[in-house]
């Protein structure tokens, strides 16, 4: 019993990342019906990004609080400049050319970023430093979680939670589910069709961020070329959930991670990723467009 | 129709006078190593240490009155690049190629230079290596079965661990050292408890740990490369798994300390000796040499075992006074107790180098190694 709740805990917190990076995948597709190929690039851009700043203002040894605030703020807010940037730049002048053409756009957009990440921080792994979070850990029985899984966690749920709420009982929130389901009708409502584009991304992008900050704090090795794997396990749980649907994300995220680990612990890793695809197939089978559905909001 | 082959004659013709003039200048030697990439630290250190020695040797006038010239491919430690790089340092008519550093790129080039006539020698370590006899490709570092008879050894005779778990991913030199180790150990009677799989890169080893901290092991064994070993150890220990960690050679590189961080100390890495522990004048020198021009150490022994190879190539060369690959190959085939930075360097007949001598050292808590076994 205590090897599955193990199993879950490690499952959940992988899977909770997953789900932040698929809500990036999912608003983006919410309201532009694109495919946002550059996300998983952007992902582990904010791992450089983090370690950078994490570096340059506090030096190698510090912890606190303060500290690692700042680094989060830090890192999500230029991420996010980036994510508005990519938009204006690849995204905006596609918007009414054929869907194909924006998707292509997306995949030479991530390898623009995977390469200048290349370039920048250099093509060999960066390791985050050990102590940004304390090493602590706790034992329950024979089910151990450590301080880093309780913050990634806990702050992940309580992101997901809040935009949930700031998607479904805010006017913005409201502004964007009109956006997503049909742009000439909120044009014609006076919504700012491009400014709701460009919250999407500042949203989707930090999330992100955290994400990929979070991946540099748990695991501690990052790679350039490390989105690529992050970017595809979230878009499968997008899709799993219902692509353009939040909730969907992130469960489809949580469902994604819990699947592998469990997979790995009761079968095999060899069997991981097999079981995981033939998971999305069947699921795609019965429901075509995922657990909860393809729409943002319903169309009444 | 028959203007074909007067024309291939031709540019056979061509070409055989393009090299011969270009042939008459220096003497190319090829770097094939991972530059960029997981294991850009290492590449990056043969690389170096090939530089470091062809300086030497071009100061003192080259090899045959030529200057030799260093031509490096960046083959990024995967199969794909590595017979990019091959195609490549051959039409650039190099005469002897230098790594690769994992066995999967060095086996995927392997073929390549042995039909062009280039002589290779590389650190990797798979058995797979030399299985073809090819009579360009020398192994300047031991195989994994030699390895592997060591680990059984230590694990069974010195330790009496009475559950092992066997972990390795699915590169051609950990599936090999899995394979002979597991070997070696079933012909000890050892109890492994679990032989497992990891897919490396993908940062998240808890499931597979989990499964394994409920068989209760003594040792876990992996037999891969640092950068999943660090985060193995890591995960190890942060799920409370009390089990021994011994890392295969691969893990011996100073980036194993820095992922694994503070759950390092403790560790066990077995490698044939380090750098610093080679007890001759050469191996002192030459780290010397290196420290002075690059401002670092190499990463780990396995540059050194690659500049042996580099060394005992030039060594011949110079004896025989010929750029004749196949001459040169016969003789080092002959080859006994070259001195070596690594130690004596003997090759047999299908390129394996004889006489290895591994170690297991314990990770300190600043990061130094301290010898275990063998115990003197």
């Amino acid at each position: 019993m205590d090897i599955f709740i193990q199993q879950m805990v490690n499952g959940l917190t992988i899977g909770s990342l997953y789900a932040l990076v698929a809500l990036g995948y999912t608003m983006v597709y919410g309201v532009m019906r694109l495919i946002n190929f550059a996300h998983g690039d952007l992902v582990a851009m904010s791992a450089f990004v983090g370690l950078t700043v994490y570096t340059q203002i506090f030096g190698e040894n510090i912890t606190s609080l303060v500290a690692v605030i700042t680094v989060f703020v830090f890192t999500a807010a230029i991420v996010a400049l980036v994510g508005v940037l990519l938009e204006r730049l690849a995204y905006r002048p596609l918007r009414t050319a054929p869907r194909l053409s924006a998707v292509v756009s997306a995949l030479g957009a991530g390898l623009v970023i995977q390469n200048s990440v290349m370039l920048i921080w250099g093509p060999n792994m960066k390791i985050f430093p050990s102590n940004i979070f304390p090493s602590t850990i706790w034992s329950f029985g024979g089910v151990v979680i450590t301080f880093t899984q309780v913050m990634i966690l806990g702050l992940s749920s309580i992101l997901m939670v809040g935009l949930y709420f700031f998607i479904n009982r805010t006017k913005i929130g409201t502004a964007i589910r009109a956006v997503a389901i049909d742009q000439d009708a909120a044009k014609l409502m006076g919504i700012n069709v491009n400014r709701i584009i460009m919250i999407i991304f500042v949203i989707g992008s930090a999330l992100g961020a955290v994400a990929g900050l979070f991946i540099g704090v748990y695991y501690r090795g990052v790679t350039f070329d490390m989105g690529w794997m992050y970017g595809l396990n979230a878009f499968v749980a997008a899709i799993m959930g219902g692509i353009g649907n939040i909730p969907g994300a992130m469960l489809g995220g949580l469902m994604l991670g819990l699947f592998n680990a469990m997979i790995t612990g009761y079968i095999s890793s060899q069997w991981a990723e097999t079981f995981t695809f033939v998971l999305l197939i069947v699921i795609l089978v019965f429901r075509p467009t995922g657990i909860l559905g393809e729409k943002v909001a319903e169309k009444v | 129709m028959n203007m074909l082959p007067k024309f291939a004659a031709s540019l056979a013709v061509c070409s055989a006078l393009v090299s011969a003039s270009v042939a008459a200048d220096v003497i190319k030697i090829g770097v094939q190593a991972p530059i960029t990439g997981e294991y850009a630290n290492e590449g990056q250190s043969i690389n170096n240490g090939v530089k470091l020695i062809v300086d030497q040797y071009n100061a003192k006038g080259g090899v045959l009155g030529k200057k030799i010239e260093v031509i490096t491919c960046d083959d990024q430690g995967t199969a794909q690049q590595a017979a990019i790089c091959a195609k490549k340092l051959v039409n650039e008519g190099v005469k002897a190629v230098i790594g690769s550093y994992t066995s999967g790129a060095t086996e995927a080039a392997q073929t390549a230079y042995f039909r062009a006539g280039v002589l290779q020698t590389s650190d990797g370590t798979s058995d797979s290596l030399t299985k073809h006899k090819y009579w360009t490709f020398f192994r300047n570092s031991f195989p994994n079965s030699a390895e592997a008879d060591y680990i059984a050894e230590y694990f069974v005779d010195a330790k009496k661990y009475k559950k092992i778990v066997v972990l390795s991913d699915y590169s051609s030199y950990s599936t090999d050292l899995a394979a002979a180790t597991m070997k070696a150990l079933k012909a000890k009677n050892a109890n492994v408890i679990y032989e497992g799989k990891i897919k490396a890169g993908t940062q998240n080893f808890t499931a597979t740990l989990t499964k394994i901290k409920s068989m209760e092991p003594d040792v876990i064994f992996f037999g891969g490369y640092y950068t999943d070993g660090g985060l193995l150890r890591a995960q190890q220990e942060q799920l409370g798994i009390k089990a021994d960690f011994v890392g295969g050679d691969s893990n011996d590189n100073p980036d194993f300390m820095k992922l694994a961080g503070s759950s390092a100390k403790g560790a066990y890495l077995v490698n044939v000796p380090t750098p610093d522990i080679l007890p001759y004048d050469i191996a002192k020198q030459f780290l010397a040499d290196y420290q002075a021009k690059f401002n670092m150490m190499p990463s780990s022994v396995w540059a050194l075992m690659n500049v042996d190879g580099l060394r005992a190539i030039l060594h011949t060369m110079e004896q025989l006074k010929t750029e004749d690959t196949k001459a040169i190959s016969d003789s080092m085939h002959k080859m006994k107790d070259f001195p070596g930075i690594t130690g004596p360097v003997t090759f047999r007949e299908d390129g394996e180098r004889i006489g290895a001598g591994y170690m297991t050292y314990e990770v300190q808590a600043d990061n130094k190694y301290k010898i275990v076994y063998p115990t003197k």
